[in-house]
């Protein structure tokens, strides 16, 4: 008997034309736009050897500014995780008066220009802008502090973890909690062990999504930071001020560091939403 | 306020708890969405009517609003050309490796603008690597138009094939298949059969994107050089505005942005409302 | 512990799901509630659970108005029509779960809760399944750990909304008649809702049949396919030809018979439903009562089903294949019929 194993075709036969130069296209301009100046980013970063590598990286403000841009973002991400699920829980389970508007305006974030969200943000809570005057007195300062830029990240991850949780939540069954109900368990404990266990993986995508986009984000921070090196200064900023002074190595290396460290941080907690969502594919 | 839609009780909260979630719900909305609306209104009339609409006709603003529409002349186009041709390959026929490309589509969401600029400044700036071919033929990409529309591009490549891609593999082939046997070819095909069934989808797609390509500003910041009347876009000019201390005429400028935001947002969710079964299905 | 609707009205919106429904439930019985789609049956099941409010009208178990009682301290067993298991929660788990959310002072220890859930899947007979996720089961498997899970709670009563509705058909007659031995076992007062006759006529020790809200027979089987209460009863169950016919003096005039009807006052229009197998056929012999063509002849086992024409109705009868075969009648042919019985009904 020969065992002939047929190699899988690279792709199932179709009647329908253009396979060829529509998939061309796509790789081409791909290629171009994103796959190759990507490549190039950690090649130059590459021209360096290990040492002169960590001697960029091992800088008192270098580390400060990766300090404070993680932290910032998984405090920011947090927040709306939780503040996510309030509101993706108020616009399905609740009906009230404007509610179509206020589902429409949690997708602002990512329609309005992040430089137009910084410079409102920064005014509104600056000592003498309408939220920071509330915190001025108690000599907590919002804007041009490490509270300022959370904030600004707050706002930019906000639509993330409510559009991730509502539709999970439209389509969870709510006969699953009146059974608990008829088994004894008060709303609480429902929640708990019922509901929060079918949300807690799409929160989790809605936080990751949250959490890579805060670590990326320059425009609404900027405005709101005040940017003193050391203490407000995020990463991106110092790509930038790195590329201002023409130092193109520094800027690699420091963007290849952020990318390297975002992108495992996204796989780490992708492997952790496939071990929370092991048991809810089927059935 | 009432419960869910058949009023039922095992499913309805304490009294204090829906109250806490109407609250902190609406309240977290009212300080991270409505407030910044509400200051960019404020502070672009602060010294009046007149004021506004005079800062809007400075020549710098006015060649900003002509950068930006320019920038997304070409981006957009060139976006939703590769969002279809994504879309027909992917949606229509499946093939090895189909996973991993797509997920490849959506990896400009996942860099920093700041990097998607910068890796233009490094591949065709002044020391980059064909930056001394460029100067020896006179050609400008970054600090000039193209490469604002490169680094556009780059952040906003996503959207119309993230729309797309899903839609039409969910609607599968059986159209096409009937439409070939039928012996249309296959522009005729793509114009008459698939066309119709995305270009709500497509539209939404292009709303985005559009969106976002006017309001780009980390990504088109690092490769413009922020020369004023010449490389700068709408959030850039709000930017310079606001470091001079022009608060006037940094809102106001930002009022332009915050207006195409709120159409933008209208007329999002009108299509999700009117052609919800027309989206992917991941929209209401 | 019996169960005591009364007057309960029910409406969404404009809708009217139940117009003041009043039934009692026996101790120990099975109850079906019986009805096609929209007649109100998962509104009643439902209301009784606690799980929707009525507009007006109560509840009593066990003579207690549970009205005002929140759903959990109800002690309600509730089989959902999908099952509603925990998917995140192994069989185990999902049986325990009950047990395990009550009041410090009130929970079993670990010990007690094992043995007790052990004893359950025992009884449902998925003990090897303890460790395995909802989504690793079939559909009937499903079902009985969804059983096991409303039983550990030790309900008061157990309700169950179309507990077979997403079986297919050889799985539904197997857990019917395994479900009929278990209650005999736990003798739980129960009451399901089912729009399938033949699952009420086998399993239900009485039948409640609903229609647009309403009640309206409350019988046990037998009675309610030999003695229907209502036009709606009388065409829901099972099959029946209708004619229409005249009542006088307490006599039904229906295609040449004279039948004894229970209409005492009423003399008039009136519409007379027929088992098919209340028709009889004999050749045909030029002096009958009634005559009808036969149109076609069905083989169904044992019996045929022969379509008649009879005047402009059309008449199903149900006969012996031997019976048939020694009358010797076929398709085309001229038979004489008889009718011995007949519901009737006053014209609407």
């Amino acid at each position: 008997m020969t065992a002939a194993i047929a190699r899988k075709p690279f792709r199932r036969w179709s009647v329908l034309p253009g396979f060829a130069p529509a998939l061309g296209f796509t790789l081409t301009y791909l290629s171009l736009i994103v796959i190759i100046p990507l490549i190039a980013l950690f090649l130059k970063a590459s021209q360096l050897d290990m040492a002169s590598i960590w001697r960029i990286l091992d800088n008192p403000r270098v580390f400060a500014a990766f300090r404070l841009t993680f932290v910032a973002s998984a405090v920011a991400a947090g927040i709306n995780a939780v503040f996510g699920l309030v509101i993706a829980w108020l616009l399905v389970r609740y009906r009230f008066w404007g509610r179509r508007i206020v589902d429409a305006l949690v997708d602002l974030p990512f329609a309005l220009p992040t430089a137009v969200a910084g410079v409102s943000l920064s005014a509104l809570m600056a000592r003498n802008g309408w939220v920071g005057a509330l915190f001025a007195p108690f000599g907590i300062d919002i804007a041009y502090a490490p509270p300022g830029i959370v904030i600004a990240l707050i706002f930019v991850g906000l639509p993330f973890v409510v559009r991730t949780v509502q539709p999970v939540l439209q389509d969870f069954e709510p006969e699953l909690e009146e059974a608990a109900a008829t088994l004894g368990a008060d709303r609480w404990v429902t929640f708990l062990r019922i509901t929060f266990p079918a949300l807690a993986p799409a929160m989790l995508t809605g936080f990751a999504l949250a959490f890579a986009r805060a670590i990326g984000e320059y425009g609404s921070v900027i405005f709101i930071a005040g940017n003193r090196p050391g203490l407000t200064e995020i990463v991106p900023l110092l790509i930038v001020i790195k590329l201002e002074e023409f130092d193109y190595r520094g800027a690699s290396v420091i963007a290849v560091a952020s990318l390297i460290i975002s992108f495992s941080l996204l796989i780490l907690i992708n492997l952790l939403q496939r071990r929370l969502g092991e048991h809810h594919e089927r059935g | 306020m009432s419960g869910d839609r058949r009023d039922r009780p095992a499913l309805r909260e304490p009294r204090w708890a829906r109250w806490a979630i109407f609250v902190g719900g609406i309240g977290f909305l009212v300080v991270f969405v409505v407030l910044p609306l509400a200051t960019v209104a404020v502070e672009a009339l602060r010294k009046g009517f007149d004021v506004y609409r005079h800062s809007l006709s400075d020549p710098d603003t006015v060649s900003a609003i002509h950068m930006t529409l320019a920038v997304a002349a070409i981006a957009v186009p060139l976006n939703c050309v590769f969002g279809v041709a994504a879309a027909w390959a992917f949606g229509k026929f499946d093939f090895r490796g189909k996973t991993i490309l797509v997920s490849l589509i959506d990896l400009p969401f996942s860099v920093s603008p700041v990097i998607a600029g910068m890796v233009f400044l490094l591949m065709f700036g002044l020391q980059g690597w064909f930056g001394s071919w460029l100067r020896d033929h006179h050609i400008k990409i970054v600090f000039a138009l193209p490469g604002l529309v490169l680094a556009t591009i780059f952040v906003t490549l996503p959207f119309v094939a993230r729309e797309l891609i899903p839609l039409m593999q969910e609607q599968g082939t059986d159209e096409e298949e009937a439409a070939r046997m039928l012996g249309a070819g296959g522009f005729r095909i793509f114009w008459s059969i698939t066309l119709p069934n995305i270009k709500w989808a497509l539209l939404y797609g292009v709303l985005l994107c559009n969106a976002r390509a006017m309001g780009e500003f980390g990504a088109v910041s690092v490769v413009s050089g922020h020369i004023r009347g010449l490389t700068n876009t709408l959030p850039l000019q709000v930017d310079i505005l606001y470091n001079e201390y022009n608060m006037v005429g940094a809102f106001a400028t930002a009022s332009l942005l915050a207006g195409l935001a709120l159409i933008t947002l209208a007329a999002k969710s009108f299509l999700e409302w009117r052609y919800a079964d027309q989206l992917a299905l991941t929209r209401r | 512990m019996t169960i005591e609707v009364r007057n309960v009205s029910k409406s969404f919106g404009a809708y009217h799901a139940l117009k003041n429904v009043s039934l009692t439930v026996e101790d120990g019985e099975l109850m079906a509630l019986l009805g096609p789609s929209g007649s109100g049956k998962t509104t009643l099941l439902r209301i009784i659970a606690g799980l929707d409010q009525p507009d007006s009208g109560e509840v009593l178990i066990h003579g207690q108005d549970l009205s005002k009682q929140a759903v959990r301290d109800r002690r309600v067993g509730f089989v959902f029509q999908h099952y509603s298991l925990f998917k995140n929660m192994s069989v185990f788990e999902n049986v325990a779960f009950g047990l395990r959310v009550r009041p410090r002072h009130q929970r079993p220890s670990d010990v007690e809760i094992k043995r007790r859930v052990d004893e359950l899947l025992g009884l449902v007979q998925l003990d090897p399944f303890a460790s395995r996720y909802p989504a690793q089961l079939s559909g009937g498997q499903r079902q009985r750990v969804a059983l096991a899970r409303a039983l550990a709670i030790e309900p008061k009563v157990l309700l169950l909304d179309e507990p077979f509705g997403a079986l297919d058909a050889r799985v539904r007659k197997e857990l019917r008649r395994w479900m009929r031995k278990l209650h005999k076992e736990i003798n739980v007062t129960s009451v399901f809702v089912t729009h399938d006759q033949e699952e009420a006529l086998e399993l239900a020790d009485r039948i409640a049949i609903m229609n647009a809200g309403q009640i309206e027979q409350v019988a046990t089987p037998s009675e309610a396919y030999d003695r229907p209460a209502t036009q709606f009863v009388s065409e829901f169950l099972g099959f029946a030809n209708r004619l229409a016919c005249q009542v006088e003096n307490g006599v039904a005039r229906v295609g040449g018979f004279a039948l004894p009807v229970e209409l005492e006052n009423y003399a008039g229009d009136a519409v007379a439903y027929i088992r098919p197998h209340e028709i009889g056929l004999a050749r045909a012999n030029g002096h009958d009562i009634a005559k009808a063509t036969i149109d076609s002849i069905v083989a169904l086992g044992p019996s045929a089903r022969v379509d008649l024409a009879f005047g402009d109705d059309r008449l199903e009868a149900l006969i012996d294949r031997e019976r048939l075969a020694e009358l010797g009648l076929s398709v085309g042919d001229d038979c004489a019929i008889t009718i011995t019985r007949a519901h009737v009904f006053k014209s609407a």
